[in-house]
């Protein structure tokens, strides 16, 4: 189905304390999450054992999902971190991170772990 | 039972019941106290009025506390329940234009924030106790709370 | 007792009060959480303290003669390095990095380039009205707020902004009119009373927003009944009125405004309609204020421009400055560098992933105090000292005021500060002679 993803900053899901101050485990619990509206929640036929597959033209990231009130419908929002960031685009040399069209499915997959892409980037050394 | 041998037992009607046996079942259930029982208040029927005070336990006949509530784990330390106490804009002058107050602490003082989240630091002159007639509905530190961090309570 | 000035975040609050001992902190009173973090970073978890350096694969511990060494090496080995962070670091240390640059040819550019810097490149041919705190705090009456979310980025800035009782608005909250502009609903949004005016737009649609109120400003009565971007028609007088009656008032901007899009500028349409209201208006006049993340996120601009004439992003060649059409993002896409230095800052975590992936490929060194994404993918990483708790300078706040960091700790392992590391650099390329 086809979403627009926003990007903001949370004070609770904090990626530079996370990375101070945490582990590795803290920083997937906080920062590899979303949240979308409860009726969209239906509508996508999720329940909270499964997770949710988020992906554009440039990448895909699996990450949990979480129910907000305060979210429009049609709309998933993440707070800024390593993984709303594979999403962006460069527009016309302007970093987009906020109002990307991207397509949302129900996953059974595990959320990416932060390993998996620190590998993926060290193997093109 | 229990309850309606302490009472008139005169079905006076006073309290809005039909007898004063439909008014010890409701009593029973909390949906209506002693004193709405216009008799009991009578020096006559002091005795049965005391009995029954202290048989229906502390929800009937203590005052209720007032509490502040800051949860600790949505509070941010922005510090806007500091600034819009009245209290501490009367003491603490460095409140007013959104500053620190001093530390240690000016004695009528009621919020700080301290290692990043804020405290209270004593209650006694809240406008909620300290105050009278409209004053004493003060709630702003609860309203203007951006994370809902502040609850006022009674118990 | 002795006040001293947080390096959080932009706003750089000189009101707080630390105990120390000059070896620990035992208390910090006044300071938000993001505050309380910045000073709790000296003895964090994660906290480097040694130089690190790539061997086999694997992120080791080294002395700083050898981390030192193979920084060198890598320099010399590049001919055209990129340079880029500089929003952590004092402005000693801002400068010292452009003198590293002319030094070795590099292309140098800041965090703000990405963020605030937009916004005042595009003023510089449309003029730009400009405030500071203090201004608001004492004289300020409508506060507006679009694309920005100051509960959960820079939480004391609407205690000082909005609650504060200051000169001549000794009422406070009762006589300063807040209104957000936002397609969610965020936590900015629970301070509003009875006479604020909550604007929830449709998401994409500032423009159209924009527009109409631009159009409102030359003929009346063009305000469509049917509302504007799901705002409907009454809020929308409502909105018209407060801009044009009040006294001094304040539009603050976020990410949500600094977005591109291919058929329109959003950021010159919303100066524009600044210039056009504030001809309009009658009492006094609308500023902005733009928010940041980075405590001296201002500060890099004011240098170069103090140093070469330039507000932004600098690149040298044969050792003299040269004019480019280059950004940061372009040089990046394009690959046109082969070395990077990292100042204070984590790309790979807030730069795009087809951005990030690119500087990855290359050698990077990394200068900064603590574990990051960056820290995982460096080939060298010298640790410095905490501006603002272990070494002093100068730094820029949002509203453009210079403020003064001071010491109030020594920093283990007798770190040096990025002043100084980058000096040193300097200092060690003279010797061998440049290339």
């Amino acid at each position: 189905m086809e979403f627009i993803l926003n990007s903001m900053r949370k004070i609770d899901n904090d990626q530079a304390k996370e990375h101070a101050f945490g582990t590795e485990q803290s920083l997937e619990e906080n920062l590899a999450i979303c949240f979308i509206n409860p009726k969209d929640f239906e509508k996508l036929k999720l329940v909270s054992s499964l997770q949710l597959k988020i992906s554009n033209e440039e990448k895909y990231v699996i990450v949990k999902v979480e129910k907000d009130d305060n979210i429009p419908e049609g709309m998933v929002a993440m707070p800024v971190s390593i993984w709303s960031n594979r999403l962006s685009v460069v527009q016309n040399n302007e970093l987009q991170t906020k109002n990307i069209v991207v397509n949302v499915e129900a996953t059974h997959e595990p959320i990416m772990k932060f390993k998996e892409i620190i590998q993926e980037l060290l193997v093109k050394k | 039972m229990e309850l309606y041998k302490f009472l008139p037992k005169t079905n006076c009607k006073k309290c809005g019941k039909p007898t004063c046996m439909a008014f010890s079942l409701d009593l029973l259930q909390g949906k209506v106290k002693v004193d709405d029982c216009p008799p009991l208040l009578e020096p006559k029927y002091k005795k049965q009025y005391d009995a029954l005070k202290e048989l229906l336990g502390s929800e009937e006949g203590q005052q209720k506390e007032l509490k502040i509530n800051i949860d600790d784990k949505l509070c941010d330390g922005c510090g806007i329940c500091v600034t819009v106490c009245p209290v501490n804009a009367r003491y603490c002058p460095s409140s007013l234009s959104g500053k620190a107050p001093e530390y240690p602490p000016e004695e009528h003082q009621l919020f700080q924030v301290i290692g990043g989240k804020c405290e209270l630091l004593k209650i006694e002159h809240c406008r909620r106790l300290d105050a009278e007639g409209r004053e004493r509905e003060c709630r702003v530190c609860e309203t203007y709370c951006p994370r809902e961090a502040v609850k006022i309570e009674y118990v | 007792m002795k006040r001293f000035t947080c390096s959080g975040c932009s706003l750089l609050c000189d009101d707080i009060i630390v105990q120390s001992d000059g070896l620990f902190i035992s208390e910090v009173i006044g300071a938000c959480l993001k505050g309380k973090e910045r000073f709790d970073l000296v003895s964090a978890k994660n906290r480097i303290i040694s130089p690190l350096i790539r061997k086999d694969g694997e992120l080791k511990e080294a002395s700083w003669d050898e981390a030192i060494k193979k920084a060198i090496e890598i320099i010399k080995n590049s001919s055209i390095p990129l340079l880029y962070g500089f929003s952590n670091v004092s402005c000693e240390a801002q400068d010292a990095g452009i003198k590293l640059a002319q030094k070795i040819d590099g292309f140098i550019d800041s965090n703000a380039s990405i963020c605030q810097g937009k916004i005042f490149n595009k003023a510089k041919s449309l003029g730009i009205n400009l405030t500071t705190i203090t201004e608001i705090i004492n004289k300020g009456d409508l506060i507006i707020l679009w694309g920005a979310n100051p509960a959960e980025t820079v939480p004391r800035l609407l205690n000082k902004v909005l609650f504060s009782r200051g000169k001549f608005r000794m009422t406070g909250r009762e006589i300063k009119t807040l209104v957000i502009v936002d397609p969610i609903k965020t936590a900015s949004f629970r301070v509003m009373g009875v006479r604020d005016l909550p604007l929830i737009i449709e998401p994409n649609k500032d423009i159209d927003l924009i527009r109409m109120l631009k159009e409102e400003c030359c003929t009346a009565n063009s305000i469509p009944s049917q509302g504007v971007a799901g705002i409907d028609k009454n809020d929308l007088k409502r909105l018209l009125l407060h801009l044009t009656g009040a006294e001094n008032g304040v539009i603050i901007l976020g990410q949500g405004v600094i977005q591109p899009h291919p058929d329109y500028d959003l950021v010159e349409e919303l100066l524009e309609l600044l210039q056009m209201i504030n001809k309009r208006q009658e009492k006094g006049r609308i500023s902005l204020l733009i928010m940041g993340g980075h405590f001296n996120m201002a500060g890099f601009d004011h240098v170069a421009l103090s140093a070469y004439g330039v507000s932004g992003h600098l690149e040298f060649k044969h050792n003299q400055m040269v004019k480019t059409e280059d950004t940061l993002v372009s040089k990046i896409e394009k690959e046109d560098f082969d070395s990077s230095i990292i100042v204070g800052t984590d790309p790979i975590s807030h730069l795009p992933h087809s951005l990030s992936s690119k500087i990855a490929k290359k050698p990077l060194i990394l200068i900064d105090n603590h574990s990051t994404a960056t820290s995982h993918i460096a080939d060298v990483v010298l640790p410095t000292a905490i501006t603002g708790i272990e070494s002093g300078g100068l730094a820029y706040r949002l509203d453009q005021v210079p403020i003064e960091l001071n010491k109030l700790l020594n920093p283990p392992n007798n770190l040096p500060s990025d002043e100084e590391l980058l000096n040193q650099l300097h200092g060690l390329l003279n010797k061998g002679g440049s290339e």
